[in-house]
């Protein structure tokens, strides 16, 4: 095992990851830029190093510093946490070649299921069922005219490099396309440096729902079943839940399976997400695969009793998979909502500032993933998410009971937050039916 | 700082216009908690009770029953009690007054609000009345006016001292005229019990008021209360309406009457049986030996 890991995060992610590396006897190195100073996970690991400046790209995504730290500390494993380094190639390669453990899957898994086209061909070929669209990238907008009609209107257009929602445009009809697909490049362009887009079909009213695997170096694949993000606001999800109400055994079976072998279709290891739509019908589409830890782990943590973080480490030091498949039993209900400091009133607006007094809920069944702490000023430089709270119960109807309660005392002063929003979420009545999709909040709040 | 937000809590999580629901589904049986009257500090019954119905915060002596007045008085076993049979006519024709003294009697195991017979009080011959306020708050009518002045009339021809035991709402209405006409009765064989030679003692308790107070439990030769308790003629209310001015908080407890000159003493419960007997010793009435 690992004497010491550094995590190339922040925030809650970066608390969780070391606590988890305690747990498992390991040292952590925290590293944190300027303007992280004060932040929880530079205080709580043995060792804090500064990397940069205030901005992610001079601190959190400037692998020279990170590698550097790592030498400094003797660190022989960089667990990178979710965004920032996490789904970069490049960084899994250069840790690599200098001898450090990335904790997560081969750079070559993380390229080609990070470029959405060719993840999408890959898992076609492996007979993972993919939404109908382009087969690669949209290269002219004739072609694209064409495509647009054999599949039929609506269609989306996405960027190859994207993520979290961004270079997406939708369109409903031909005269709408040429200009959609500038704006998508664009917006592509600007985001991810990339202008590739492609097409696919427009599924109505489909629920997100993602299969977490798990997978070691030996080839072992496992499936820990679902969590249903429908719950999503700009395609950024708000709440989680596991298993997903939607859900059936036989459902299960079939996009476990499927899972499976998305995973074995791209040589993976380590944990990672395989994000599908579903329809009204239950017929299921690859999205994509996600090759990181994702925000909403905790749910699945709850529901199958497996740590996911510890997981990742052990198969990053070559461990076998300790479970078999028969073995994972989704038990309870677990759901997920993300506190952030944003004013829901003001659209949305993230909310940085002091924060001046803070209650965190408690009990059984409660859980709270947080790098917040009373008197901590949280930096406008970074997203908003100040803390995760997770609700564990036997039924779905104890666990929203159980959340309702939770939100209802979770107290921030100081600076403004989603709580309110979040309660009004669970306290809608077709949440409580289990009845929404991804439009869900689009279309009841403005 | 924390204090004040705590208050959102409960708001958020009942929606704004949803009420707290009041139905009350959980009944609590009503005799768990004894409120003492005096101090209005609660107390468990069965601890209340232990204490032989005396408040443990404040000393209030409670209201006892009769049969449990009788318990802690007399020597075991040694009561013969007198006319348990009396009942009262509806003399006035009041309205459902024999209902309600037929539902009495069920509850209570009475007759009338007073029970008169003979006992010993540690080996001493005497005659004791004991008023029992479940029933009619021990209102004084025909009966309870004609069991007193028998047993003061036998008192009387036996030579025996008199204990009683008062507790009372004062006259009884229901019976109009022919209640009030107790207080001369039983005043009148009082004194002939006095002129006798004969002692007698009342005990007040709680609450020993209006036509009782005016009548027999005044007219002891000796006046023991027991504490924190009730005594009075008209009622407090009736008083400061009257003389438009307030009155001192202690108006009309045992304690405020004693200072007054009204009682003689005042004695805990716990104490009573041996007080009175000694009293009674002092007298010249003896112990006989079985």
């Amino acid at each position: 095992m690992f004497n010491k890991v550094l995590i190339a995060n922040r925030g809650e992610i970066a608390v969780r990851i070391i606590r988890a590396c305690r747990e498992l006897g390991i040292k952590t190195v925290a590293v944190y830029s300027t303007a992280d100073k004060n932040a929880l996970h530079a205080q709580i690991a043995d060792e804090a190093i500064c990397i940069g400046p205030a901005q992610s790209k001079d601190s959190y995504l400037n692998v020279k510093s990170i590698i550097s730290a790592c030498e400094i500390t003797g660190a022989e494993a960089i667990h990178p946490g979710f965004g920032f380094l996490s789904e970069n190639a490049n960084f899994a390669r250069t840790c690599e070649k200098c001898g450090i453990t990335f904790i997560g899957p081969s750079p070559d898994s993380i390229d080609m299921l990070g470029d959405k086209a060719k993840a999408k061909e890959t898992m076609e070929k492996a007979g993972v069922p993919v939404i109908k669209g382009s087969k690669g990238v949209i290269t002219s907008i004739e072609d694209a005219t064409i495509l647009a009609e054999e599949i039929g209107y609506p269609v989306l257009i996405k960027a190859s490099a994207g993520g979290g929602g961004r270079g997406i445009r939708m369109v409903n009809n031909a005269s709408e396309l040429e200009s959609q697909i500038i704006a998508a490049k664009q917006e592509a362009k600007n985001f991810f440096s990339d202008d590739a887009v492609y097409m696919e079909k427009f599924i109505i009213k489909p629920r997100h729902i993602e299969v977490q695997i798990m997978a070691d170096k030996f080839g072992n694949v496992l499936h820990l079943g679902e969590r249903d993000c429908s719950m999503q606001r700009r395609n950024q999800k708000v709440l989680e839940e596991s298993p997903s109400p939607i859900m059936t055994e036989k459902l299960r079976k079939k996009m476990g399976e499927a899972a499976v072998k998305a995973a074995k279709a791209c040589n993976y290891y380590n944990v990672g997400t395989i994000e599908f739509l579903v329809d009204s019908s239950n017929n299921f589409y690859f999205m994509e695969m996600n090759t990181r830890i994702q925000v909403e782990h905790p749910v699945t943590e709850l529901v199958t009793g497996i740590d996911l973080v510890k997981s990742q480490i052990k198969i990053a030091d070559n461990q076998k998979l300790e479970y078999k498949q028969s073995e994972i039993k989704l038990k309870g209900h677990a759901i997920e909502c993300r506190i952030n400091a944003e004013c829901p009133q003001k659209g949305f607006r993230p909310c940085p500032g002091k924060i001046q007094a803070l209650h965190i809920p408690g009990g059984p069944g409660v859980r709270v993933d947080s790098a917040a702490y009373q008197g901590y000023v949280i930096p406008p430089n970074y997203d908003s998410m100040i803390a995760k709270l997770i609700v564990y119960a036997n039924s779905r109807q104890e666990a929203i009971m159980k959340m309702k309660w939770a939100l209802s005392e979770f107290i921030v002063d100081g600076i403004d937050t989603n709580i309110e929003f979040q309660l009004d979420l669970v306290k809608n009545s077709s949440f409580e039916k289990g009845e929404y999709d991804i439009a869900f909040i689009q279309n009841n709040y403005k | 700082m924390l204090e004040d937000l705590f208050k959102l809590v409960k708001t958020r999580f009942n929606d704004s216009d949803s009420k707290i629901e009041t139905d009350i589904k959980t009944k609590i049986p009503e005799n768990i908690m004894f409120k003492c009257p005096r101090c209005r500090h609660v107390v468990f019954e069965e601890e209340y009770m232990k204490n032989n119905r005396v408040c443990l915060a404040c000393n209030y002596h409670g209201r006892l029953s009769a049969k449990e007045r009788l318990e802690l008085t007399i020597d075991k076993n040694s009561f013969i009690e007198y006319d348990s049979e009396m009942i009262s006519k509806n003399p006035i024709c009041f309205p459902n007054y024999d209902k309600k003294q037929q539902e009495l009697r069920e509850q209570t195991d009475l007759k009338d609000a007073v029970i008169t017979g003979e006992a010993y009080i540690r080996k001493i011959k005497a005659i004791i009345a004991i008023m029992d306020s479940r029933y009619m708050m021990a209102s004084m009518g025909s009966v309870v006016g004609e069991k007193l002045t028998r047993a003061f009339e036998r008192a009387t021809e036996q030579r025996l001292p008199i204990i009683v035991f008062t507790a009372s709402g004062g006259a009884r209405m229901q019976e109009g005229i022919v209640s009030l006409m107790q207080m001369a009765k039983t005043s009148g064989a009082i004194a002939k019990h006095n002129e006798a030679g004969l002692l007698y003692i009342t005990v007040l308790t709680d609450p020993t008021t209006g036509g009782v107070t005016a009548s027999f439990a005044s007219l002891g030769d000796i006046i023991i209360a027991e504490p924190k308790i009730l005594v009075g003629f008209a009622g407090r209310r009736v008083i400061e309406g009257t003389i438009k001015q307030r009155l001192p908080d202690d108006f009309q407890l045992a304690e405020f009457m004693l200072e007054k000159g009204f009682i003689d003493m005042i004695v805990e419960r716990k104490r009573m049986r041996s007080k009175v007997s000694h009293l009674l010793k002092l007298h010249g009435y003896t112990a006989v030996e079985n």
